[in-house]
């Protein structure tokens, strides 16, 4: 691998930016096409409700419509992500189970005649007892959304590591705690959207996707259709955040009305519909409990955590699962169980979030800090003492390789004079500590591999064509900039080919932090081959040794005497006149143990490596209303060497955003199944007058299997930053939290119970 | 149903069509006219997504209704760049790291011209209000407050 970096490791400007600021990058709902129909959707407006009947006919009537379907137009495949998982029909024909369900849709040719058409559609409902919290409905008696999950326990996660009842009764001090935490909206700015084209038995689709690959698999099997004529192709992605990683009913939808009415179809969500009928984040409660010995090493960590899973299963091992091991990654545990419970309710489908575990997490850390203080121990040195390093294995047997944990809350430490803070806090003034790992990918199968093909032209420009796709987080340009590191062109020279089903072989996608790691991987292996087949022709007609030429500046020359130079578009039509042109593949798959299952066996290899990160928020919390300002935030982050710094700040800078400032102010309210605050103007996104200032810092390190040495860049401060803030406001307050976030009545309470309990 | 006869310029182009009096300006940009740079993120107002220079305020098109701007001189984020050059606001964008996802940066970059016309050398503090108007959720928005400064600085230095 080069070690002498031209581009990688630069502050480029993103190859995708230009498109952006001009206007002219599209979105699906920027698509037109001949002909093109408009979708819209009829929604539950019950939560729990049995489906006696749907009545199209009225609407297909309406001029103007040109198709109309239900759950009854469908193969009636269920959509799950494991085979045990497959129980959500994304268009039901035996009930609804949550306000805001699909339930039938009509394609015409404009937007009136569609919601003409919709309102009158009929469907008869015969409305059932519904159950809107996980605690209820995990009792005897409460309603059963699903028949084949009994007291609506739709996983259950058991990891048992060494003697945790022993380890807790020999512990120097033992404490436990229950933590609550409202689910959030992602908020993404691009409502959904999904154009479907079919035509002579071939299905074009285009939607903000974080994986095009499982997207086609999952359409192919709904649709019965073989999957090279379910074909997922390139659109730019107006944010994910784990939003868009599964298959949306919106997909099943508008693939159905195009197949029906032969026309292609264009599914725009309102922002409302984005919020209530596409993924929601989880709301959860976590009780946990932790035994430290005296020197303030975690003995044992005894966890109970139920997830509130909405209607369907959706990512459910996973999602019930994420929270514990990215502490586990971070931390060593030396005996631990963990039960986690995702239960259905009668809410929205659920998924994973960038933030996923917010009271998990928050709530370890918070206590952590409070037994530390009963040691004697500040937050750095509890967090140093427990803290994984290179070469130690976790509690569920994953080995970590390269590892900057230290390091980070080290420089974030320095640089805030933490110590001093955390023990001199004046009233209404406190700063907190939040660290985590992340593992870059997770076992999935034979995807959890990247290929990249790369082919040099004529004019000695390259194209890469590779499943990777981007969800606005700089993945398009991070592959172009290794490309043009390692094939001595501009980064201009470069075109990418990427995220379209057909052209593309598979790769893990943008939702396990897998893009630079494993994607980025497969690029730079592809080009490095391609590079080696320039440099041999180079070398023979340069007459020099092969180690002897490099490529820069779309030039091959003489390191020694750089006189003797050629451009790299000679050496590209030499190669096709051999009959050997210069094209190229390479492949990463990452060191997994594929036997890891996520609930049978929750053990093994996670991931390739780990990112590390260190979050230090410092907040103010007015007395009087209970609202917290962050005045200062600072992030340090282990990513491996960055590839574009520039954009790894900006991933950190938005986390800070959305996981931190998040504490104090965001989640979704609900009545019962309804969702009250669906809008931008009800949900409050931070705004540029919230935020802290911010400094952010990369702990640059070489991880030694990352393409040159890179690792996922900025989720880490994703998953701590909102335990920062939560740490920082129990610094302040000197007490627990119990409930998140912490909006001003909730700090008002924490103030008041605090008072009480001085008197 | 009754249409009106709407007529403007825009991007220094004049159009006229016949809408229905409902129609918004964010519908007729980007349905009748493929001006897609206007984004719909929310349709009420709440996100700034959809920002507009009409007459030279920065107005949200999906709360104007077009028959409104009948007469009216529109610029949207396609018509800054001039001659083929880029707008400063958009060289910064690019330059600072300020686009991520850019689903909001057709409207960040709208808004913060509207400020750099009336204000040539706006303080951090005041980018940062006016900015406030607009929602990010991929950015944190430092970049994108370090970008409007930036191109302050260059078009105040370039005199």
């Amino acid at each position: 691998m080069k070690d002498d970096l031209n581009i990688v490791g630069k502050r480029v400007v993103r190859s995708d930016s230009l498109a952006k600021v001009t206007g002219r990058a599209r979105y699906t709902a920027d698509l037109k096409f001949p002909n093109m129909l408009v979708a819209k959707v009829l929604r539950s407006p019950l939560p729990h409700a049995r489906i006696l009947g749907i009545d199209l006919t009225a609407a297909l009537k309406v001029p103007g419509v040109k198709a109309a379907i239900s759950g009854f137009d469908t193969y009636g495949v269920k959509w799950g992500v494991f085979r045990y998982t497959q129980d959500h029909d994304m268009l039901p024909t035996d009930k609804v189970r949550y306000i805001g369900e699909d339930v039938a849709a009509v394609a015409a040719v404009d937007e009136e005649t569609a919601l003409e058409a919709l309102s009158r559609i009929q469907v008869d409902y015969e409305p059932l007892p519904a159950v809107f919290e996980p605690n209820e409905a995990m009792q005897e008696g409460a309603p059963q959304i699903h028949d084949a999950y009994k007291n609506n326990i739709n996983v259950h996660v058991h990891i048992n590591v060494g003697d945790v009842d022993k380890a807790m009764s020999e512990a120097f001090l033992v404490r436990e705690d229950t933590f609550k935490a409202a689910g959030e909206a992602y908020a993404m700015m691009e409502p959904y959207a999904v154009v479907a084209s079919y035509a002579n038995g071939f299905l074009d689709l285009w939607m903000p996707n974080a994986g095009p690959h499982v997207r086609a698999k999952a359409l192919s099997n709904l649709l019965k259709m073989p999957l090279n004529r379910v074909r997922v192709r390139h659109i730019n992605s107006g944010g994910a955040f784990g939003g868009r990683s599964e298959v949306s009913p919106g997909d099943l939808v508008a693939s159905l009305l195009s197949i029906k009415a032969g026309r292609p179809v264009r599914l725009a969500l309102s922002r409302e519909e984005n919020a209530t009928s596409t993924r929601q984040v989880h709301d959860m409660i976590a009780t946990v409990k932790t035994g430290m010995s005296k020197d303030g090493a975690i003995m044992a960590k005894d966890y109970r955590v139920i997830y509130d899973g909405g209607a369907y299963s959706s990512t459910g091992p996973i999602a019930t699962s994420i929270p514990f091991y990215v502490y586990e990654e971070c931390y060593r545990f030396p005996n631990v169980r963990y039960n986690g419970y995702r239960v259905f309710t009668n809410k929205g489908i659920r998924g994973m979030y960038g933030c996923h575990g917010r009271a998990f997490i928050a709530g370890n850390e918070a206590q952590m800090d409070l037994m530390g203080k009963e040691l004697g121990m500040d937050p750095v040195d509890i967090r140093l003492k427990n803290g994984l390093t290179s070469g130690e294995v976790t509690a569920t047997q994953s080995k970590i390789t390269s590892c900057g944990l230290a390091e980070t809350i080290a420089t974030a430490s320095e640089r805030t004079n933490f110590k001093e803070k955390w023990t001199k806090t004046s009233k209404g003034k406190g700063i907190g500590m939040g660290c985590i790992a992340i593992m870059c990918g997770f076992p999935m199968g034979f995807r959890s591999g990247s290929s990249c093909y790369v082919k040099m032209n004529d004019d000695g420009q390259a194209t890469l064509v590779t499943g990777l796709v981007d969800n606005g987080q700089g993945n398009e340009s991070m592959v172009i900039q290794v490309a043009s590191e390692i094939l001595g062109i501009p980064m201009e020279d470069v075109n990418l080919v990427n995220a379209d089903t057909e052209a593309t072989n598979l790769d893990p996608g943008a939702y396990s932090q897998a893009a630079a790691f494993v994607g980025a991987n497969a690029v730079r292996i592809a080009c490095e081959n391609a590079r080696k087949k320039i440099v041999a022709i180079a070398a023979e007609k340069l007459g020099v040794k092969e180690a002897d030429i490099d490529l820069r500046d779309r030039m091959a020359f003489s390191r020694k005497t750089p006189g003797k130079n050629m451009r790299i578009s000679w050496v590209v039509r030499e190669a096709f006149f051999r009959g050997d042109p210069i094209v190229a593949t390479g492949t990463y798959f990452p060191s997994i143990d594929f036997e890891r299952e996520w609930v049978s066996r929750p053990w093994g290899q996670m991931a390739g490596t780990f990112s590390f990160g260190t979050s230090v928020a410092e907040v103010r919390i007015d007395g009087q209303t209970g609202k917290i300002t962050v005045p200062h935030f600072t992030a340090a982050h282990d990513c491996g060497r960055p590839i574009n710094p520039m954009a790894v700040e900006g991933q950190m800078e938005g986390s800070i955003q959305q996981a931190g400032i998040a504490t104090i102010m965001e989640e979704n309210l609900w009545n019962k199944g309804f969702l009250l605050n669906p809008d931008l103007l009800e949900y409050k996104v931070p705004l540029a007058c919230d935020m802290p200032e911010i400094e952010t810092i990369i702990v640059s390190s070489i991880d030694p299997e990352g393409p040159f040495g890179a690792k996922e860049g900025g989720l880490t401060i994703r998953m701590n930053a909102y335990s920062a803030i939560a740490c920082a406001v129990a610094n302040a307050t000197g007490t627990l939290f119990s409930e998140l976030p912490l909006t001003p009545d909730r700090v008002l309470n924490i103030l008041e119970r605090k008072k009480g309990a001085k008197k | 149903m009754k249409t009106i006869k709407v007529s403007f310029r825009v991007n220094d182009e004049t159009v006229a069509f016949q809408v229905k009096p409902y129609e918004t300006l964010l519908e007729t940009l980007r349905e009748r006219i493929d001006l897609i740079g206007s984004k719909e993120a929310c349709g009420m107002g709440a996100c700034g997504a959809c920002t507009v220079i009409v007459d030279g305020i920065p107005l949200r098109s999906c709360l104007v209704l077009t028959p409104e701007v009948n007469g009216a001189s529109i610029t949207t984020v396609e018509g800054l760049a001039k001659d083929g050059n880029l707008h400063p606001l958009q060289e910064a964008f690019m330059e600072k790291g300020a686009v991520q996802c850019g689903f909001c940066t057709s409207g960040m970059i709208m808004t913060a011209k509207a400020l750099l016309d009336r204000n040539k050398k706006p303080t951090q503090k005041e980018v940062i209000k006016t900015m406030s108007s607009n929602i990010c959720r991929c950015t944190g928005y430092k970049k994108i407050v370090e970008a409007v400064e930036y191109a302050a600085s260059r078009r105040t230095s370039a005199g």
